[in-house]
């Protein structure tokens, strides 16, 4: 995520060797992307989270190497949005070689792709990654006997360790352009070969490519083509004959490929007993039965949300980081430098209550840095199991209800961590309307870990205050989201999802893909921070935020909070959890009852998404649905607030 | 079109003499946990729900065997496990292995 392209690939200079990566979901693309550069792209044992290209450069051997990461695809049909983007990044032509990642354990899985790549006539090299796994199962393969029968160089890889990645990085540089184009079989090769324009075998790969799938039905690559009329409707005539139209003709040729494909695998590939790995597929089965796995779910979200991140990382960690070394070490630094400083209001500034180093700094580090990488840890330990599928699948009903499918749950988790990183994520949502729903959800029901933290901090005193906050939220979530999947136009959702095997994650993977999300929160969460100090200084030197406040107190009264509760809605705007910090302060000056204070932490939940999530809605749905997203998320907040304030003071013992 | 296995036609097919039953496929919807099947046909809605199964690898001579059917079908193939819905799944025609 953090050196993302879109199409701008055609820029390589001369002299750059370009290496792109291709490859099914999971197979250990970003992985072997971070041993080649040195970067390391987040990777996850769960399809679909690496949502863009990631790039990266190095030099090799008197080189300089250019290689591409590209998101998951199975084939050139594309279903995803990312697999159009990792479509574009191959067909965008140039001097490259193109790297097939495959699992070494599931070559019939891939080789038919392999098959497609070869015939796009550009240097092919097939990485056979997760050979440990293979070798462990018995199933590695014979990679002399494969590299020879498809032609191109064939290196086994264990990305993780290391292993034979500098051999394929040798072949991948040294490779040349295969000389059996594994091009499509009669007959349904005379079509394609007619629409691309040629009759001639020697017709550009990619356009051969390009004509194929047009044929299959895809009008992307129709468009890409661009065949006269004429010439298509002739062409889709004898297609519609003899395979029923085009998705006859697609699962024919795919059907063919696989043939080829086994055909060139048989003597590869050792037979293995189908009983092995029994004890993997028994473990699956626990995880995968609602009777068992639900049970799972809840000591998972037991032991690694509530103990780890609300206990260590929200408790322990922020109290040291808080308390030690801001107050002891940081706070006296600050106080003997700012002192030198002639003018007050530059004081402020640096050190004020809503200071650079106070509210900036202070937040940055001491209490959202240890929340939220507690929060990564967990989720990376979650995804490099391979546990998330399960957990989409487990939930993929419950969520058809708000319109949502399994899928979505990587973004919703996501969101406890960081919901301006999950609104980015929910761009692997298949259709529009999920994507728009879960962005919804997001900003509205889904409190991000820093919220969180502070929170539960507030509402500790009041075990009852924390189950009406949390009861609401999931009511919340579900009626808003049962609204949106009824009156959203659009398909409903379907569900499918390749479910890799479990793995024990691997503590370096596990770290470092911590590592990459916490240093991308950082980057792009830090300057908002010292922004936000700025502007709040600002808006105090110049009345300005005294204006706001006395414009926001009537609301907040109507919910039934004193209106000292109103620059705390002021500062989530800002920062959601500078919101809830704000409810903190409020809290321990004993100026909020328990029904305010439930009431308080229910709309500054509900409320607005701080500025960052508001700019990634922006730039991922438009302008439109972002403001469409924050007056209903704005109008909920305080209809939902006012309702449970109004309804707890009902209530003997919570006014 | 005729049986590739015996050349009966498909009104011959019930009481296949060879065992195969080309033509009486059901739908992959209707199996339960333990059955083993063959793929034979994609009869998908759209050409999207086409494009997921054969993302999922599910082409006509696809050997499987169906793992578990609630809260989602899972599908044991050879060179993977998958998880699909029953609307997806009730796209999918196969014959049961004899």
């Amino acid at each position: 995520m953090d050196t993302a392209i879109r199409s701008e690939a055609h820029e390589t200079s001369t002299g750059v060797m370009r290496l792109v990566l291709v490859g099914a979901p999971n197979v250990g693309k970003s992985a072997l992307f971070g041993r080649l550069t040195g970067i390391y792209a987040v990777v996850s044992n769960y399809p679909g989270t690496s949502v863009e290209i990631t790039r990266g450069r190095f030099t090799s051997g008197g080189h300089d190497v250019e290689v591409l990461d590209t998101p998951g695809m199975y084939g050139f049909l594309a279903v995803s949005e990312e697999e159009r983007v990792a479509r574009r990044a191959i067909l965008a032509g140039g001097r490259r070689t193109i790297v097939h990642v495959v699992e070494a354990a599931h070559l019939e899985r891939s080789l038919p792709l392999t098959l497609q790549l070869i015939s796009l006539g550009a240097p092919v090299v097939v990485a056979c990654n997760l050979l440990d796994e293979a070798r462990r199962q018995g199933r590695a393969p014979d990679l002399a006997l494969l590299a020879d029968r498809l032609g191109v160089p064939v290196v086994g890889t264990v990305a993780t360790t290391g292993e034979g990645v500098g051999e394929l990085l040798d072949a991948a540089l040294a490779a040349p352009a295969p000389s059996d184009g594994w091009s499509l079989p009669e007959p349904f090769r005379s079509p394609a070969l007619r629409l691309a324009g040629s009759e001639d075998a020697e017709a550009e790969g990619e356009a051969r490519l390009l004509a194929e799938l047009a044929l299959s039905g895809d009008e992307a690559a129709a468009g890409d083509l661009g065949a006269d009329a004429a010439r298509w409707s002739e062409v889709a005539a004898e297609r519609d004959r003899r395979w029923a139209g085009a998705d006859g003709y697609a699962v024919a040729v795919a059907t063919a490929r696989r043939r080829m494909a086994l055909a060139l695998l048989d003597g590869v590939v050792p037979d293995v007993d189908p009983e092995a790995n029994r004890g993997a597929r028994a473990l699956d089965r626990l995880a995968l039965s609602p009777w068992t796995g639900l049970p799972i779910v809840a000591v998972v979200l037991y032991v690694g949300f509530y103990k780890f991140v609300g206990g260590f990382g929200a408790q322990t960690a922020v109290d040291w980081l808080d308390h030690v070394v801001f107050a002891r070490w940081i706070a006296p630094v600050a106080a003997a430098v700012t002192a030198v400083i002639p003018w007050q209001p530059l004081r402020d500034l640096v050190n004020g209550p809503y200071g650079l180093v106070n509210l900036g700094l202070r937040y940055a580090f001491a209490i959202v840095l240890p929340i939220v990488t507690a929060f990564f840890l967990v989720f990376a330990l979650l995804e490099d199991s391979g546990y998330l599928p399960r957990l989409a699948l487990l939930l993929d009903r419950a969520l058809k209800k708000v319109g949502l499918s399994g899928r979505a749950v990587i973004p919703l988790v996501l969101g406890f961590g960081c919901n301006t990183m999950a609104t980015l994520v929910t761009r692997t949502l298949e259709t529009r309307r999920e994507r728009v729903i879960a962005t919804l959800l997001l900003a509205l029901a889904i409190p991000c870990s820093a919220q969180l933290g502070v929170v539960l901090g507030i509402l500790s005193a009041w075990p009852g205050a924390v189950v009406v906050w949390g009861l609401v939220l999931v009511l919340v979530f579900l009626a808003v989201g049962r609204l949106a999947a009824l009156f959203l136009p659009g398909a409903p959702p379907s569900f499918y999802l390749e479910l890799p095997p479990l793995r024990s994650p691997k503590p370096a993977n596990v770290l470092r893909k911590t590592g990459a999300r916490v240093r991308w929160y950082f980057a792009e969460i830090l300057p908002l921070f010292l922004v936000a100090s700025v502007l709040l200084w600002a808006g105090e030197l110049t009345g300005a935020l005294r204006w706001a406040t006395g414009a926001l107190a009537p609301l907040v009264r109507l919910i039934g909070l004193p209106p000292e509760a109103a620059p705390a809605f002021l500062y989530g705007f800002f920062r959601r959890d500078f919101g809830a910090a704000g409810l903190y302060d409020l809290a321990h000056r004993g100026l909020l009852s328990p029904a305010a204070l439930t009431t308080a932490a229910v709309t500054i939940t509900l409320f607005v998404p701080c500025i960052a999530q508001f700019l990634v809605m922006k730039k991922e749905r438009g302008l439109r649905v972002a403001v469409g997203v924050l007056v209903v998320a704005t109008t909920i907040a305080f209809v939902v607030g006012g309702l449970v304030g109004w309804l707890l003071r009902s209530v003997g013992g919570w006014a | 079109m005729k049986c590739t296995m015996c050349g009966a036609a498909p009104s011959a097919c019930e009481g296949c003499p060879i065992g195969t039953n080309f033509f009486v496929s059901q739908s992959l919807s209707a199996l339960g946990p333990g059955q083993r099947a063959t793929v034979r046909r994609l009869a998908a809605g759209s050409p999207t729900d086409l494009r997921k199964l054969l993302a999922l690898g599910l082409l006509p001579g696809v050997e499987l065997e169906v793992e578990r059917r609630w809260p989602a079908m899972v599908l044991r193939l050879d060179c993977a496990t998958v998880a699909l819905d029953a609307a997806l799944a009730g796209a999918v025609l196969v014959a049961l292995a004899a």
